[in-house]
């Protein structure tokens, strides 16, 4: 089921706002892709277009060559941003519902809608109304309602947010699982570092323009060398601060990121910090996706 | 005057056919699988799929069952009421002393004048008499000798039957009594009774009695209001929460914007139908069981063309209300629509209302009866008057059918381009350059 979902030259504004500029990008089936950037960088407008919700001032979406049109997108499944689904339906019919929209017999549709409700672990609300399930459990419901109809594209805007670490692994896992059966995964996360796990791939957009692109081991391995230290009784890592050569690139939790210039030798730093305290953690790290930004866009 | 009972017949005709057509193609989709699901697909498929959607949440509502309930029991009122009411009065005893077969016909005849069925009872003497009236087994006593007794002073004001009756009595029988003593023949006294009044003509025409179908327009214009209120505002809402809980955009992502549009309108549509459909056969029904006047003469038809109308007031404002929704995302924002929209659904029903209760056809009636916004109040009421030629009712279907074809066309571009826009009512004024493309 190889398939390629295009983006090509996206351009949309809104009065004097630029949502898109010229953004153009592709997703190969068979990885989860991370959609990724800052609140406001174009994501939801660019996968709304998808979907033909959006109109676009300039460029195209194309699956396997063909501009995505009405018969294109029922074999394409959607999580919108800010969810959707009537509130007052139960929740089984709500899915089949979706499920005949996109072109499935009754039969089947009902069959699916068991067979999501399952594997999400809310087969026990099936005959609950949308409205009476918790937050999460209906990030979950409506993760169902985008694979109902078994799509061979799946875009989910911001599949994660608001979920405990439970509810991630559960979605992260179903994503995974569908790209390794064949199917083109992109979803869009703000929270760059916390899709670092389950994407293979990513997409980094800031502005409506593409800032980089990759393969995440790639991307985390690239770049400058980086140490992650910690020092007992300076969270603040002021220990750190004008070591020649060393830059701070994120202070988290106690733990200092730091980047190193080619020229810099590890010891210099080590040292600084033993000077400052007792040295907790000393580890060469991988870049994080939102180091990966923020080198990127320079801020 | 058959055409508006035709037209009712060729729309429910039209809407069960569509109806099995759905349900047919529900049947032959369960054979096969996806990709047949997917190759049968045809435009009415999703259309289909949405109005089916709303009958079934619609129908299995509490407001639809209480409203329902309502409904059959206000219009079981109103058929069987007024049977009750000229069904009431009961046959009268009055008691006669001293008297005369031409006096006992000379009561009987006042009686029928009067409308009030009385059983004349012989009482021996007046003073047996009064105690019998004064028990209560006799609501009056006529004395031969020239006294009527009543039970209470009769009061100027007092209207009823019984009242009339006794004023009828009092005067008759003192014009008799008098002719006697002015030694006329029982013939000349007849002739001089029997006179007959003089024709009064007015300027103005009066309000004649009420005829059949006059009533039936009065339900039908009242059911047309008040099934068009509730499932215009079911309408309105309907868009509103779909764009407000954004379910709207996973629908979209599947869904052509019209198809969306069309099966809500149907799905909510038939659902109105066929309640008004109920209600209305309900109302003949009983009509027929209780002898109501509802069945008689013209009021049948009169039914009909308010199905007919309910049906194209419905598909004209549907779409108006539809697009009204698409612009609001809150609550509070749908209200000021509200009022603009309803004002001249109001207007036509008051006028159509006022029209039917003062007993003819304003010239005001016959003009609604041709705009497509009041049409479905006022042309039903010249129905009901017995106002309406064929090919007035047919010019005036036209009107609106055409009218309802352009109004959709607009509103459906209004929704396309509102429903998907967030944060905020949408104004028209922003809409203008995309309805203008």
């Amino acid at each position: 089921m190889a398939g390629l979902l295009e983006f090509d030259g996206l351009s949309r504004r809104f009065g004097t706002v630029t949502a898109l500029d010229d953004l153009s990008f592709s997703v190969p089936s068979g990885q989860v892709v991370g959609f990724l950037g800052p609140n406001g960088a174009g994501k939801t407008t660019t996968m709304r277009a998808v979907f033909g919700l959006t109109d676009l001032d300039a460029g195209s979406v194309r699956w396997n060559g063909v501009t995505v049109g009405a018969t294109q997108r029922r074999r394409f499944g959607y999580m919108p941003e800010e969810r959707g689904l009537y509130p007052n339906m139960v929740v089984a019919e709500e899915l089949e519902y979706l499920g005949r929209l996109h072109g499935m017999d009754r039969n089947s549709a009902a069959a699916a809608t068991r067979q999501w409700l399952e594997r999400l672990d809310v087969a026990d609300r099936s005959a609950s109304k949308v409205e009476a399930l918790s937050h999460g459990n209906q990030q979950r419901v409506q993760l169902a309602a985008a694979l109902v109809h078994d799509p061979e594209v799946l875009v989910l805007d911001e599949p994660l947010a608001g979920l405990d670490p439970a509810g991630i692994d559960a979605i992260g896992e179903v994503l995974v699982e569908q790209a390794r059966s064949g199917r083109c995964v992109l979803f869009s996360s703000h929270q760059l570092d916390l899709v670092e796990d389950f994407c293979e791939s990513v997409v980094i957009i800031d502005r409506g323009r593409l800032v980089t692109r990759g393969e995440v081991d790639e991307l985390a391995t690239g770049g400058a060398r980086r140490l992650a230290v910690r020092v007992e009784g300076d969270r603040q890592g002021a220990w750190a601060q004008g070591i020649p050569g060393v830059t701070v690139s994120e202070v988290h939790g106690g733990e200092v990121r730091l980047v190193l210039d080619d020229s810099t030798d590890s010891d210099v730093v080590l040292e600084a910090a033993r000077a400052a305290g007792r040295v907790t953690e000393f580890v060469f790290g991988r870049r994080r996706l939102s180091e990966v930004f923020r080198e990127a866009v320079g801020r | 005057m058959a055409l508006p009972v035709i037209l009712a017949a060729i729309a429910v005709v039209l809407l069960v056919r569509l109806g099995l057509r759905r349900r047919g193609q529900g049947r032959s989709s369960q054979l096969g699988g996806l990709t047949r699901g997917l190759r049968d697909r045809r435009l009415l498929g999703d259309t289909g799929l949405v109005a089916e959607r709303e009958i079934r949440e619609r129908v299995r509502g509490r407001v639809f069952r209480v409203l329902t309930v309502i409904l059959f029991a206000v219009v079981a009122a109103a058929v069987v009421i007024p049977t009750i009411h000229t069904g009431s009065t009961t046959r009268q005893k009055v008691g006669v002393v001293a008297g005369s077969p031409a006096l006992d016909e000379e009561l009987q005849k006042l009686a029928t004048t009067v409308g009030l069925p009385v059983e004349l009872v012989r009482e021996p003497d007046l003073s047996a008499a009064r105690a019998a009236l004064s028990a209560g087994g006799l609501t009056m006593v006529v004395d031969a000798g020239g006294t009527i007794l009543v039970q209470n002073p009769l009061s100027d004001t007092d209207t009823s039957t019984g009242s009339r009756y006794v004023r009828a009595a009092v005067t008759a029988l003192g014009a008799q009594q008098a002719f006697a003593q002015a030694g006329l023949t029982p013939q000349q006294a007849a002739a001089v009774a029997g006179g007959k009044p003089w024709p009064v003509e007015s300027v103005h025409p009066g309000k004649g009695a009420t005829t059949t179908g006059e009533a039936t327009a009065l339900l039908g214009v009242i059911l047309i209001f008040v099934v068009l209120t509730q499932y215009l505002s079911w309408i309105l809402m309907g868009v509103m929460e779909e764009k407000a809980s954004r379910v709207i955009e996973v629908l979209l992502a599947t869904v052509r914007p019209g198809q969306l549009l069309a099966g809500k309108v149907a799905g909510i549509g038939t659902v109105a139908l066929m309640q008004a459909v109920s209600l209305v056969s309900f109302a003949l029904v009983l009509a027929k069981v209780v002898g109501a006047n509802l069945v008689q003469g013209a009021a049948p038809l009169v039914a009909a063309a308010t199905l007919v109308w309910l049906v194209l007031g419905y598909a004209f404002y549907s779409w108006l209300y539809a697009a009204a929704g698409s612009l609001a995302e809150r609550q509070d924002q749908v209200q000021s629509f509200a009022l603009p929209l309803a004002a001249p659904l109001i207007f036509g029903y008051i006028a159509s209302l006022t029209g039917v209760s003062s007993g003819s056809a304003s010239l005001l009636v016959k003009v609604l009866a041709y705009l497509p916004p009041t049409a479905p109040f006022a042309m039903p009421t010249l129905v009901g008057f017995g106002e309406a030629t064929w090919w007035q009712f047919l010019l005036s279907v036209v009107l609106s059918v055409v009218s309802t074809v352009l109004v959709a066309l607009v509103a459906a571009r209004v929704y396309r381009t509102a429903v998907l826009r967030t944060g905020g009512r949408v104004r028209l004024r922003e809409l203008l350059p995309t309805l203008a493309k």
